[in-house]
Formats: structure tokens, sequence, C-alpha cells
């Protein structure tokens, strides 16, 4: 290059080496340390992926200029490389700062991020070098080619520790097929196997759940207070800014173990900021699944001795059904108008069964001695719909006998305290509906059972304080209730 | 109180009286700017727009604007009027027996021999870890139950032998050995059972069944509380409160003895047609209050005078345990004129027997943590089972003889569960025995209608200490009483700040299916 090129460009050497030293300032003396800061910092910090991807690339076309600049036809090729690398220069800067941001606004700290910065922060130097050393030829065109190479190396491994924090340790060798893994010599999968977590394991079953309950209001996957997610095996296992916080059969070395298990006084104790510590049993299945090495795949009765859980019997959910206003509206057009004109007479007496439903009960017992013979006779009307009916207390007789026997439909039949006799019951003999009669306290007689033996489904008469006795023998005397 | 609902007409901020004074109008007039009508005019349309957009969307899913919300409104006269529940009800009223104080299940249904085989052993660092106690201090003792148990009835239930007449009736009960609670301290844990909250001001479990369901009877009242005297419960009158439902649900404490209710009867000099016309004008003066201010407090007024007066034909009639012969009032143990849990059963019966909706009675004293002989479980704890055991089983005979244990719920039970360990105030050892609270785990029976009879539900450890299988908690037994009587608890709400009240809150509830019949 000629000399003029030269001299101009020195002033560009300060101007860009300036920024990379405060950039290396920032990165030692305010390194990512997994503290939350304000939301700008987050905001800006975001763009760090976005932005970075831009100096990479141009960084990689370097040496495809110089190579393919070699050839006679592209001379301008290797002439426009210095262009490129102060664009890669200034992209790499920006990005940095991005990702400096990024880091400093929470939740990144630890071995792999700071890797990761170093590594990018070496990236930039190199290519700051280069962009010193190119054209100088002689001895420096050899190290300018070292110093290429190096700096293609860098985003490699830059790249790939970055990708390892945002998508997960392994992410390059997660989904290879298991061929790839025979021939690379990469661990048959197990970090990602399906069974990890699963209902059936220790760990899907007692052990997730007792940190999705307990933890997860700092260590999610948003949150990642010191570094730590403990939403998913891979996080647990990965561990925090401080390292590991289980290890596989170490209790001892376990720090999770460790801090749970603390005086709730403690400075270290966790859960912290009041949450309800972990109960006894949740801290033993801790211990046990940690001693036995921790795994995320072993079954759920593997581990002997663990604490049982709360079992739930087997469940036959109450469904409820839906009211059309409308069709039960539609159904009670029959007796609606009858219904409504007897309710004047009888108030609080007369009442559909439910919202849903046409039926009818009856409830004379509110009347008292008030309802009579004659009243009951006046529900002829509406005989075909009652379903349930109580004249206990009323002053009915056997003279309502015909009234009740049309009552077809009934289920429930209370008589208490009635003047009703064995006329009345011989009468009932075509409510094959009936399940339930009550005649308590009322002159009935052994002499009127055998008629309700012909009732296919009564399965309760309640007999008490009748002349009905439990020595009394007859057809129904399994069907008595004293 | 609930009066924003029917107020005629909610006065804006710029309408006050303008009769005050002859300027004041015109100063409104002026005040009123072109920017007061832009507002209005905005909003206006705003919610115009908003409400045909709200139909759309209601019609678009199939509903009517209504939806499926039932209708509880009934006539200003008969605010107490019966409706049909949701689905055709298993379960026509309620006895709920409330055992104040939270009596021992570990003395009386929960059979534990590794207990016993612990007694007086130091109990586990484990127990104690992140664990509230009322009185419990330092490392108690573990304390095997007071009183042998034996196997009973069809069932084979094991109970303890404090209960010798309720044990008769074994194979009617539906046992759920595994209910708890949110609530260590009593007031906040009874109102948590009967209002489903454990702050005050929430409708109780009555209040609630009343609205839904109304009382087929309307010369009694639809819920009524009894106290079989001694102490009042921690929760107080909150207990049967009616929250921010229309006070007209509230339960009404009844007295065992005498009136009823105090001053019921007329006072001498005054007859039954000169107390109606004075209550005829009395009414006339509400209604126009009323037709005023539209406040359904006065609503209740007028009806709790017209109840009143109901009620002086027919309250206290079935309230006069002397009605009953001499033999019935033998089986319950009950004596006239005295305030006891054993009248109070009885009068429960006649209650029932009248078409009362929600009886509640409160049983005291079975706070047994062995501060004193009354409660300790060697002591009084035994007078509390002598108490309640023989009326408990009368009132059940009673209500199974009649048929009427079909469709009679009856619910046995206190506010939480006691410890298995030794109470030991103060880090000492008491010289009575007794247990503390324990909040997470307590034994509660029902029988009657809907639910399985001779079952248990759920189980605790070994220790009785925490629920090993089932939990139940108090919003699932709510929902399954609501179920039982034909609601589906979702739907029995009522409109109060903006949000359909329920019994069961917020949190979601779970009809306990196991035990339905």
């Amino acid at each position: 290059m000629t000399l003029p090129h030269r001299l101009s460009a020195s002033t560009g050497v300060g101007l860009l080496a300036a920024p990379i030293l405060v950039l290396l300032v920032l990165l030692v003396f305010l390194p990512p340390d997994g503290t939350e800061r304000s939301a700008w910092a987050q905001f800006i910090g975001r763009f760090h992926p976005l932005v970075v991807h831009l100096p990479i690339a141009l960084i990689l076309l370097v040496p495809v200029m110089e190579l393919v600049g070699r050839d006679q036809r592209f001379p301008y090729l290797r002439a426009s490389a210095p262009f490129v690398l102060v664009l890669a220069l200034i992209g790499g800067i920006v990005a940095s700062l991005l990702g400096w941001c990024l880091g400093r606004s929470g939740g990144f700290s630890g071995p792999l991020v700071s890797q990761h910065m170093w590594s990018g922060a070496s990236l930039i130097t190199l290519c700051w070098l280069c962009w010193v050393l190119h054209g100088r030829g002689g001895r420096l065109e050899v190290i300018y080619w070292i110093v290429l190479g190096a700096a293609v190396g860098a985003v490699a491994w830059t790249g790939y520790r970055g990708g390892q924090i945002s998508l997960g340790e392994n992410h390059l060798t997660q989904h290879m097929p298991g061929a790839f893994r025979k021939l690379l010599g990469v661990p048959a999968r197990t970090a990602t196997d399906p069974a990890i977590g699963g209902g059936n394991t220790f760990y899907g079953a007692r052990i997730q759940p007792i940190f999705t309950r307990s933890c997860l209001a700092c260590h999610s996957p948003e949150k990642r207070k010191a570094g730590l997610r403990l939403d998913n095996y891979a996080g647990i296992m990965r561990g925090g800014k401080h390292g590991a916080v289980v290890k596989a059969g170490d209790l001892r070395g376990s720090d999770l173990f460790r801090r749970v298990t603390l005086s709730s006084t403690d400075d270290n104790f966790m859960p912290r900021g009041g949450k309800p510590p972990l109960s006894p049993d949740q801290v033993k299945l801790i211990e046990l699944w940690i001693a036995d090495g921790a795994s995320g795949t072993a079954s759920l009765d593997s581990i002997k001795g663990a604490p049982a859980g709360v079992e739930s019997s087997a469940r036959a959910e109450v469904t409820f059904g839906k009211i059309d206003f409308a069709e039960v509206a539609k159904r009670r057009a029959d007796v609606a108008s009858t219904l409504a004109t007897l309710r004047q007479r009888f108030p609080n007496v007369l009442d559909y069964e439910s919202r849903g439903s046409a039926d009818l009960v009856v409830n004379a017992l509110v009347m008292g001695d008030k309802f009579k013979d004659d009243d009951l006779a006046a529900l002829t009307p509406l005989s075909k719909n009652i379903v349930m009916a109580d004249f206990s207390r009323t002053a009915i007789t056997d003279n309502s006998a015909p009234v009740l026997a049309g009552m077809k439909r009934l289920r429930t039949l209370r008589l208490m305290h009635t003047r009703i006799g064995d006329i009345t019951v011989r009468s009932l003999t075509d409510l094959d509906q009936l399940e339930s009669l009550s005649v308590f306290d009322t002159a009935v007689t052994p002499a009127a059972l055998p008629a309700l033996a012909r009732l296919p489904k009564l399965q309760r008469v309640y007999v008490g304080q009748t002349a009905i006795t439990a020595t009394s023998s007859n057809a129904v005397k399994e069907k008595l209730l004293f | 109180m609930p009066d924003s609902e029917i107020r005629p007409s909610a006065p804006s901020d710029l309408e006050v009286d303008e009769s005050l004074h002859p300027g004041v109008e015109l100063a409104l007039l002026r005040a009123r700017t072109r920017r007061h009508f832009l507002r209005t005019l905005g909003g206006g349309l705003g919610t115009l727009f908003m409400g045909t957009l709200a139909a759309k969307v209601a019609r678009a899913a199939g509903v009517s604007p209504e939806g499926e919300a039932l209708d509880f409104t009934r006539d200003a006269s008969s605010p107490l009027a019966a409706l049909p529940p949701q689905f055709p009800a298993k379960v026509q009223r309620v006895i709920y027996l409330h055992m104040a104080g939270a009596p021992s299940q570990l003395e009386l249904f929960e059979y534990k021999p590794e207990l016993k085989r612990f007694d007086g052993q130091d109990c586990p660092a484990s127990f104690l870890a992140g664990k509230r106690f009322a009185f419990i201090s330092g490392v108690p003792k573990l304390l095997g139950s007071q009183y042998p148990f034996h196997q009973t009835g069809e069932s084979g239930h094991w109970i303890s032998d404090r209960l010798p007449h309720i044990e008769k009736h074994i194979d009617d009960l539906c046992f759920i050995k595994s209910m708890r609670t949110e609530q260590f301290n009593h007031a906040p844990a009874q109102l948590l059972v009967h209002t489903g909250n454990p702050r005050l001001g929430y409708p109780s479990l009555g209040s609630w069944v009343v609205y839904g369901l109304g009382t087929v009877n309307q010369n009694l009242p639809g819920f009524i509380v009894l106290l079989s005297g001694g102490k009042s419960p921690d929760g107080g009158k909150q207990l049967w409160s009616s929250g921010f439902l229309p006070s007209v649900y509230q339960g009404v404490q009844c007295r065992s003895h005498g009136e009823p209710v105090l001053y019921l009867d007329n006072p001498p000099g005054v007859t039954r047609p000169l107390r109606r016309g004075m209550l005829d004008t009395i009414d006339e003066i509400n209604r126009q209050t009323y037709a005023t201010f539209g406040n359904p407090e006065t609503v209740t007024r007028i009806a709790q005078y017209e109840m009143a007066f109901r009620m002086q034909m027919d309250a206290t009639d079935a309230m006069d345990i002397r009605k009953e012969p001499d033999s019935v009032r033998a089986q319950y143990g009950a004596k006239p004129d005295e305030a006891s849990f054993a009248n109070n059963c009885l009068v429960a019966r006649r209650l029932a027997e009248r078409g009362v909706r929600f009886i509640q009675l409160y049983h005291w004293g079975w706070d047994s943590h062995g501060a004193d002989a009354k409660e300790a479980l060697n002591l009084g704890f035994t007078d509390r089972c002598r108490e309640v055991d023989q009326p408990t089983a009368a009132l059940l005979a009673d209500l199974k003889s009649r048929g009427m244990l079909e469709d009679t719920l009856v619910v046995w039970g206190g506010e939480f569960g006691r410890t298995p360990m030794r109470e030991n105030r103060g880090g000492q050892e008491m010289k009575y025995i007794g247990r503390d609270h324990n909040p997470s785990a307590f034994t509660l029976w029902m029988a009657g209608g809907g639910v399985k009879p001779g079952i248990t539900h759920g189980q605790t450890d070994d220790m009785g200490y925490e629920i090993v299988k089932d939990p139940v908690e108090i919003r699932d037994l709510h929902a399954t009483m609501l179920y039982l009587l034909g609601f589906d608890h979702h739907k029995l709400n009522y409109r109060f700040q903006g949000l359909e009240q329920k019994l069961t809150s917020v949190k979601p509830a779970r009809v306990v299916a196991e035990i339905l019949a």
C-alpha cells in the first residue's frame, strides 16, 4: 500500500483502538454477574444476538476475498479487504457493547458467559490487528495470515459458546443422529431423552413438582436468579453462577440440598423471601433423589423409602348438565296455567322439581290441618305430573285414596301423622314408580301390607308408630322401617 | 350493604338537590360546559357500542344474554318464597351439627394403633418443621388415643367407646377422614367452614341455601340457629350472617326455652288484630320508604315484621318440646326449660318436620387443650361426648323412622382437627391431657340423602397427622353440599362488588363424587 494511505489510516488505527480499550475496561471491571439491572440494559442487550451476525459474516468474508483476490482477475478484492475489516470491526464493537449490556442486564454469569465474552473481545482485537497488518508485505504478511486465521477460529469459538448460552450446552449434539454420534464419539443421547421428567420417573413425579411449586418464583427461565433455572432437568443439572447445585450421588457437594436444609434464619437458606420452607417430606425426597444419582429417568419405584405422596381415589367427576330454558318452557306448557291457578290457592305447596323439569313436588305439610280432602282433590288435574308428595300433618283421610291412587308417577309419598288408613294404602297398587312410602303415626295395619308387595320399585316403607310391628310376618318385611 | 343495585338512579357528580338554593340551578347550568357534553357523549357512544358488541358475542357463542344464569328474584313481599333447585335435588334440608372448638378425631373416629405405640415419646422433628401451632412449643410428646377403640357395624368402622349411641348408626354415616382447612384459630376456621371465607362479611352456608331455595314454610324462618348454652362459638353471629346477601337470608338464632325469639309474644293488652293493624301501618310507611330509596334492606324489614307476626302462631309451637311425649324426650335426654344440645336436637327434628330449610346447631367446649379440667381429654371431653352422643343418635333415629333421612342431610364436624402430639403449653408438661389444633387433617361425617352410608373417604397417616389420601377442602365440602341440594356451586351466585360471588369463592372447588350415593 502507498504511504499516504498508511498515514491517514494511523489516526483511524487510534480511533478504532479507543473503543476496543473502553470495551476491555468495561469487561474487566464490570463483568456480567447475574444481578438484574435496569430495563434499558435489558432492552438494548436483547439486540445483541441480532446485530452480532453482521460482523461474523464480514469477518468470514475477509479470508474469502483474500484468497479469491489472489487470482489475477479479481485484484480489487484484496484491495477492498481493509474496508470490510473496518466494517466488521465497527459491527463487532457495537455487538460487543450490546453483548455487555445483555450480560449486565441480569441472569448471565458463570464460566460459559465469561468465555464467550473474552473470546468475543479477543476476536475484536484480532480484527483490529488484521486491519493494522493488512498489506504490510514481507514477514508481516505471514503474521497477517496467522492473525486472520486466529480471528476465524475465534468467530467459531465465540459463536459456539454463544449458542450454548442461548440454546443449551449441547445444542450442536442435541439432535445429532446416532451414526454421527458414534463417529464423533459423542455419548449416546441422554440429556434429551424424552423419558426425562416423565410422569413415571421419580424426578418427574416427585422432584420437579417441588421445584415448580417452591422455586420458580426466582429460578424461572425468565428470572434465573444467580443464573440458575430449576424449571427443567437440564437447568437443575447445569447449575448457576456458583457452579453446580446438584451433584449426582454427592449430598454434601450439592449446594441446593445444603441450602434447603439450613436453618430458615440463615442468609443462604432457600426458599427465601418469606416463602414457606420445604416440608420434611420434600427435603427427604430431594435427599433420596440426589443420593440415588439425581437421575432424570430413574423410575418412580426405583427409589425405596420415599415418603408417600397424597394419593387420590379413582375420580368419577360430577358433571352439570345445561338447562335449555326454551325447551323447558315447552314441556311445562301443559301444566303451567293449571299450576299457576293452584299456586294462588296453595301458596308454597306446589312447585317444579327443578329448574329444568316439568315434574312437580307437593309440600302440603306447610298448610297443616287446613289442607283437607277437597283440597287434595283440587290437585287432580296435575296428578300425572307429581313425582314427590308430602301430606304429613294434613287433615286428609281415606276419602282421598282415589286421588292419591291417580298420582301414578309418585316416587316418594309421605302420609305421616294423618288420618289415612288401610283403604288408602290398598289403593296405591298402580303406583309402579313408588320407591318410598311413609305412613308413620297412622292407622295403617298389617292387613294393608300385601297390597304393597305388588309395587315393583318400592324399597322403603316407614311404618313407625302404627299397628305394624317387626314380628308381623308379611310380604314386604325387608322393606319395612320402624 | 348491597344497596347499589336497586337504587332508583345513581346521582351523577353534578346532580344535587337544586331546591336548596335558587342560585344553585343557574350555577350548575353554567358549570356544565361543552367539555362535559363531549365527555358524556364519548362515554355514551362507547357504552352503546360495547353493549351491542357484547350481545353479538353472546349470540355467536350460542347463549342468551342472560346465559344460563339462574333467576333468584322473588316478589318483594315474599323474599323467602321457595324456588326449585337447578337440578332435581337429593336433599331438601340440612341439619348441621357443629362441634365448636374442634373435637379430637383421635379420641373418636380415627383409630391409630401406631400412634398408641409411640405414646410418650418425643415427637419427631419432621412433624414440627414449618408448622405453626397455637400452643405447642419445643418438642412435644406423642399422645396415643385416650380411649379404647373397637370395630363395629357391618362397615367394620373403628370407633372409640365415647359415643355408644352414635355407634348404633355407624352404618348410616359417611366419614370424611381427610378434611383440611387453611385456618388454625377457631374464629377464622369456623368462618371458613360456615361462610367459605375466613374473613368477616361473607354469607353463611345457610344463607346461601335459603337464598337459592327459599323455604316452604313461610311461618318459620328458613335458616334457624340453635346454641346449646355455655360458650357461643368464637366466630360469633357472623357464622350465620347473610354477608352481602340481603339480610332477610341471615340465620335466626332461636332460644331453646321460653319464647323462641325474645318479645315474640304480644304483651298483655295487645290483641292479635291490634298487632295486625299496627303492622299494616308500619308496612305502609316502609313501602313508601322503599319506593323512594329502593333499599332492599327496607324489604327485609317488612318481611321480618310479617315473619314475626306469622311466627307468633307457629314458632312457639314448633320450638316447644313439651309437646313431645316423655318417652321421646327421654330418648334425646331433653329436659324442657334449659339450653342444651339435647333439646336443640329435638327442636331440630320438629323444625325439619315443619319444612325449615337449614337448621344449624352449635355445641361448645370441644377445645381440648388440657389447660384445665373442662378442656381435658380425660375429663371435659367425656362430658361433651355424653352431651351430644345420645341426642345425635336420637335425631338420626327419628329422621330415619319417619323416612326423612332420605332427603335430609345431617353433617357433624368441627372447624379443624387436633394434633397427635400432647399439648405442652409453654414447653411444660401440663396437669391435664390435651391436644393442640391441627388444621392439616380432621374428621367430619355426613348422613342422609345422597351420600353413601357406611363408607369412609380419605385417609391420614399412621399418626393421624397429615392426609395421605383424597384431601377434601372446605370448599369441596361446600360444593358437595350444594350439589346434594340441587345446585352447581358456580351457578348459585350473587353479584356483589362487580363479581358473581359464590359460596365456594374463587379457588376451584370439587364435588366429592366418591361419597355420592
